[in-house]
C-alpha cells in the first residue's frame, strides 16, 4: 500500500487495550480516507444506539493518503464521532502538523472507544502506542496542558489536547492541535473529554512517505507547490490571513451582523478585515505542515484591557463570531476572544453564535434575570463575554453557563417561548460566518444537506459562487450570480462531490482550488497507486456522500431535515442582498432529483446505493 | 476588439476614467490607501495599449504606457475585458480563475477597491458619455 499505510490503532480505553487494525485495502479505493473513510469504519464499528458521550461511542482521526506529501494543503485529518451537540454524524477537519507526523509514525487513522479509569493521554511512537494516566493534566486550560506535555515529552512531539470544556461536556467544544488548528466543529472534544482521555501526543523518527510513483510524484507536487507560491488570491491569504477578504464580503452582503440580523456595516469591514489585523498585531504568519500559504496568524497585544502575549490569531470566522456577529467592531476584542476560547478548548462558531443568540433572545425578553443569573450581556460588550461567558459556559457554571454550553439549539428548546427564532442553524449546527442571503444562494442548498448541519466547507460552494471554481472537465463551467438559484441545483451536485472528496483527500480547501480536476486524479494515482479516471475518482466523491446520509438516515434524519432556520431564507433588511428571496424549495427539489434521493426519506434509491457499491448498506437500510 | 476601433481609444477612456476618480473623494483615498504604482496591461491587443496608475506616497498619477519604474503590481487582460471590468460586468475573481485576468505581484490593495467597483462605473459611464462614446456603456 503507498500513500496510506493500511493500519489503524483500535483503543479501547475501558480495558487500557491497544490494538492493530487492517481496514480491508478496498475500502481505501471507495472511501479515499478522512470523512469518506471514517464513516465506513463508523458504519462497521459504530453503535447506532450509543449516546454520543457514552463509553460505547466511537470516536474515530482519519488521515487522507496524502498527509506526509510534502504538498502546500495536504496536511490536514479528519476527526468524526456522533455528535453531541446535534445528536447525528459529524466530521471534523484540522489542519497543523499532527497529520503528516501520525502517517510517519506507520498509521492511518485512530479509532477511540471506551472511558479511563483516571484521565489518561495516549502516546503514539513508531509503530506503537500506550495510554498513560495523567490526572495532573485534567483541569488545565489547552495552553498550560500542551505546554506540559511538550516539557515532558519533548518540543518536537505533537500534540492533540482538550481544554476544560472537553473535560466539562460543553456540546461545542473542540480538540486542539498544537494550540493553535482545531477540529473546531460539532463538539468532537466532548466526545474526547467523555472518554477521559485529555490528549493524545506524537512524535515519528520517519519523515518519509511512501508514494506508488515518486518520480512522476514530484514532478506533480513541485508543479502544484509553484502554482501555489504564484497563486494571486493564496497571496493575499498569506499577506492578510483567511479575513483578506473581509471588506469584500461585507459589501456582498456575507458578514453576518448582530445574529444575522443586519447585512452591512461599512464601518466594521475596516475595522475588522485581515489587513488592519496585519497592521495593528500580526508578529508574522504560520503555516501547516509543508504548506507555503502561511494563512495562519500570530499575533500579540501589547497594551489595553485585551492585551495578549505573542500566540494564535484569529482566522475569519472567528474574527466574525467575536466581532461581526455580536455586534463588535473591537478586533483586539476579537484577538483575546480568540485566545480564551482557544484554551477553554471551545468551537469559537459555535459559541459565538450561541452568545449571539442569547443576546438577542435576551433583549428580546425572552431570557429573564432568574435564567441569566443576573448577568446581562449587550451587544458589543466583548469585555463581559470575555470575562463571565467564556468561562461560565466553559465551567457549565451557573443557569446561563450551563445552558448555553448545550449550545444555541437546546438551550433555545428548553427555553422555549418562540426564543428559537433566534437560531441559525441547519440540523443543530449553528451556521459559520456566511450569510447564503448575500455570499450566495447556492450556500442555503449547500449548508442545508451538509451531513454535520450548517457547513460551509462541507463543499467550495462558498467558492463557486464567487467564481474561484472551474472545471469544464466535469461539466462545471457555470459563471453563477451569488444572488440567485440559477445553476445552483446543478453546480451543489458538483459542490457536494468535490467536498466529499476533498475532506476525504483531507486537503485544504485553499490550496485545493489551485489543482485542477486532471490532477486531483494524477494526485490519487501518483501517491495512492490508484487506476482511477476522472469518473472513478467523482463516483468515490459520491459514494461517500451518500454513505454519509445513510449514517444520518440511522439516526432518524430524513429529507424534512435538509432546512435552514427561517431567518436565512427570510430576505435581508439591508445591504447588497436587500429584499431578496431565496428560492430555497425549488432548489432543494432539483437538488434531490439530480441526487436520486427520495423527497421523504432523504436517502437515495437502491439501485444508485448498488450503482455506487454500497449494496452491503442499502440492504441494511432497506432490507434485502 | 469588440469595443473599441483602436489601441488608443480604451487608453484615452481609462485614463479620463482614473483623472476623474482622483476627484472623488472616496475613490481618491482609496487609491492612495493602494500605495502601489499598478500597470495596467493590455498590450495584447497593440503594443502601446496599457496605461500606469501610481498611487505610492500619497498621491495618484496616471499616465499612458508602461512605468518606468518597476511596478508593484501588473495587470494583464484584453482592452475588452477591462472594458467589461470598469463598467462592473466581469467578476474579477471569475476573470482571474478563467486567465482572462492574469496578475503579477501584490493583489492587496486591489482588493480593498473592489467593493467600490459600483461607483468606479458609475464614473466610466459618465466618462464614456462625455467623450461621445455612449454606444459602448454597458447596460
Amino acid at each position: 500500500m503507498t500513500g496510506n499505510t493500511g493500519h489503524f490503532l483500535r483503543v479501547d480505553l475501558t480495558v487500557d487495550s491497544i490494538s492493530l487494525f487492517e481496514p480491508p485495502p478496498n475500502y481505501y479505493t471507495r472511501f479515499v480516507g478522512g470523512s469518506g473513510l471514517a464513516a465506513k469504519l463508523f458504519w462497521e464499528n459504530g453503535d447506532f444506539k450509543a449516546d454520543a458521550l457514552s463509553p460505547e461511542s466511537l470516536l474515530i482521526f482519519a488521515l487522507g493518503p496524502f498527509a506526509g506529501l510534502r504538498l502546500s494543503g495536504a496536511s490536514r485529518f479528519s476527526a468524526a464521532a456522533r455528535s453531541p451537540l446535534t445528536g447525528h454524524w459529524a466530521d471534523s477537519s484540522c489542519g497543523g502538523n499532527f497529520a503528516p507526523e501520525l502517517r510517519f509514525a506507520g498509521f492511518d487513522g485512530i479509532l477511540i472507544s471506551g472511558v479511563a479509569r483516571v484521565p489518561s493521554i495516549l502516546v503514539v511512537t513508531d509503530h506503537s502506542a500506550r495510554i498513560e494516566s495523567s490526572p495532573e493534566l485534567w483541569e488545565l486550560g489547552v495552553e498550560a496542558a500542551t505546554a506540559s506535555l511538550k516539557q515532558r515529552f519533548g518540543r518536537s512531539y505533537k500534540t492533540l489536547v482538550i481544554g476544560p470544556a472537553g473535560e466539562n461536556l460543553v456540546k461545542f467544544a473542540c480538540i486542539m492541535n498544537d494550540g493553535h488548528d482545531a477540529f473546531g466543529r460539532a463538539g468532537l472534544g466532548a466526545v474526547m473529554g467523555s472518554k477521559r482521555l485529555k490528549a493524545i501526543v506524537l512524535k515519528s523518527s520517519n519523515k518519509d512517505l511512501l508514494v506508488a510513483d515518486q518520480a512522476k510524484c514530484r514532478e506533480l507536487v513541485t508543479e502544484l507547490n509553484n502554482r501555489v507560491k504564484e497563486s494571486v488570491t493564496l497571496n493575499v491569504m498569506k499577506e492578510n490571513g483567511t479575513a483578506a477578504n473581509l471588506e469584500g464580503g461585507v459589501h456582498l452582503g456575507d458578514v453576518p451582523i448582530r445574529n444575522f440580523t443586519s447585512n452591512f456595516w461599512e464601518d466594521m469591514s475596516d475595522a475588522l478585515t485581515g489587513s488592519t489585523l496585519s497592521e495593528k498585531y500580526l508578529i508574522r504568519g504560520a503555516n501547516c505542515a509543508f504548506c507555503s500559504v502561511a494563512c495562519k496568524r500570530i499575533v500579540q497585544i501589547d497594551e489595553g484591557p485585551f492585551a495578549i502575549p505573542k500566540g494564535p490569531g484569529p482566522e475569519y470566522e472567528t474574527i466574525a463570531a467575536f466581532g461581526s456577529l455580536l455586534g463588535s467592531m473591537d478586533l483586539a476584542a476579537v484577538c483575546k476572544a480568540g485566545r480564551v476560547c482557544n484554551d477553554l478548548g471551545m468551537d469559537t462558531i459555535s459559541c459565538g453564535a450561541t452568545i449571539a443568540w442569547v443576546i438577542e433572545a435576551s433583549e428580546k425578553g425572552h431570557i429573564g434575570a432568574d435564567q441569566s443569573d443576573g448577568l446581562k450581556v449587550k451587544w458589543g460588550d466583548i469585555q463581559t463575554v470575555i470575562d463571565e461567558l467564556l468561562p461560565s459556559i466553559a465551567q457549565k457554571r451557573g443557569k446561563l453557563g450551563a445552558l448555553l454550553a448545550e449550545g444555541s439549539v437546546a438551550a433555545a428548546r428548553r427555553i422555549g417561548r418562540n426564543s428559537n427564532e433566534y437560531t441559525v442553524h441547519s440540523k443543530g449546527l449553528e451556521a459559520p460566518m456566511h450569510d447564503p442571503r448575500g455570499g450566495g444562494h447556492g450556500l442555503a442548498l449547500t449548508y442545508s444537506v451538509s451531513h454535520r448541519g450548517a457547513c460551509h466547507v462541507s463543499s467550495p460552494m462558498l467558492f463557486m459562487e464567487m467564481g474561484a471554481c472551474y472545471y469544464p472537465e466535469i461539466g462545471f463551467d457555470y459563471e453563477l450570480e451569488p444572488l440567485s438559484s440559477e445553476n445552483k441545483p446543478e453546480s451543489a451536485v458538483v459542490a457536494m462531490t468535490l467536498g466529499a472528496l476533498e475532506n476525504s483527500a483531507c486537503m485544504c480547501q485553499f490550496a485545493d482550488r489551485e489543482i485542477t480536476i486532471p490532477e486531483w486524479v494524477q494526485l490519487f494515482n501518483v501517491v495512492a497507486g490508484l487506476d482511477w479516471e476522472i469518473d472513478h475518482m467523482m463516483k468515490a466523491g459520491r459514494r461517500i456522500f451518500y454513505l454519509q446520509r445513510l449514517i444520518n438516515y440511522r439516526y432518524g434524519l430524513r429529507a424534512k431535515d435538509d432546512h435552514l432556520s427561517p431567518r436565512l431564507l427570510t430576505p435581508a433588511v439591508d445591504g447588497a442582498p436587500e429584499g431578496i428571496e431565496i428560492d430555497f424549495e425549488k432548489m432543494k427539489t432539483k437538488f434531490y432529483k439530480l441526487m436520486d434521493l427520495d423527497q421523504i426519506s432523504g436517502i437515495p434509491s437502491k439501485k444508485t446505493l448498488q450503482d455506487h457499491n454500497l449494496e452491503l448498506e442499502a440492504d441494511t437500510i432497506l432490507g434485502e | 476588439m469588440e469595443f473599441w476601433k483602436d489601441e488608443t481609444e480604451p487608453i484615452k477612456a481609462f485614463i479620463e476614467l482614473f483623472e476623474r476618480a482622483k476627484h472623488d473623494t472616496e475613490l481618491a483615498e482609496g487609491l492612495k490607501k493602494v500605495n502601489q504604482l499598478i500597470w495596467f496591461d493590455y498590450t495584447e491587443d497593440g503594443p502601446s495599449c496599457s496605461f500606469h496608475v501610481d498611487c505610492r506616497g500619497g498621491d495618484v498619477k496616471v499616465a499612458p504606457g508602461k512605468p518606468s519604474d518597476q511596478p508593484d503590481l501588473t495587470m494583464s487582460l484584453s482592452a475588452d475585458d477591462a472594458h467589461r471590468s470598469w463598467s462592473n460586468k466581469l467578476n474579477p475573481v471569475m476573470a482571474i480563475t478563467r486567465k482572462k485576468i492574469r496578475i503579477k505581484g501584490s493583489a492587496t490593495g486591489l482588493l480593498k477597491l473592489a467593493p467600490k467597483l459600483k461607483k468606479v462605473a458609475v464614473i466610466y459611464s459618465g466618462t464614456l458619455k462625455d467623450l461621445g462614446w455612449e454606444s459602448k456603456i454597458l447596460s
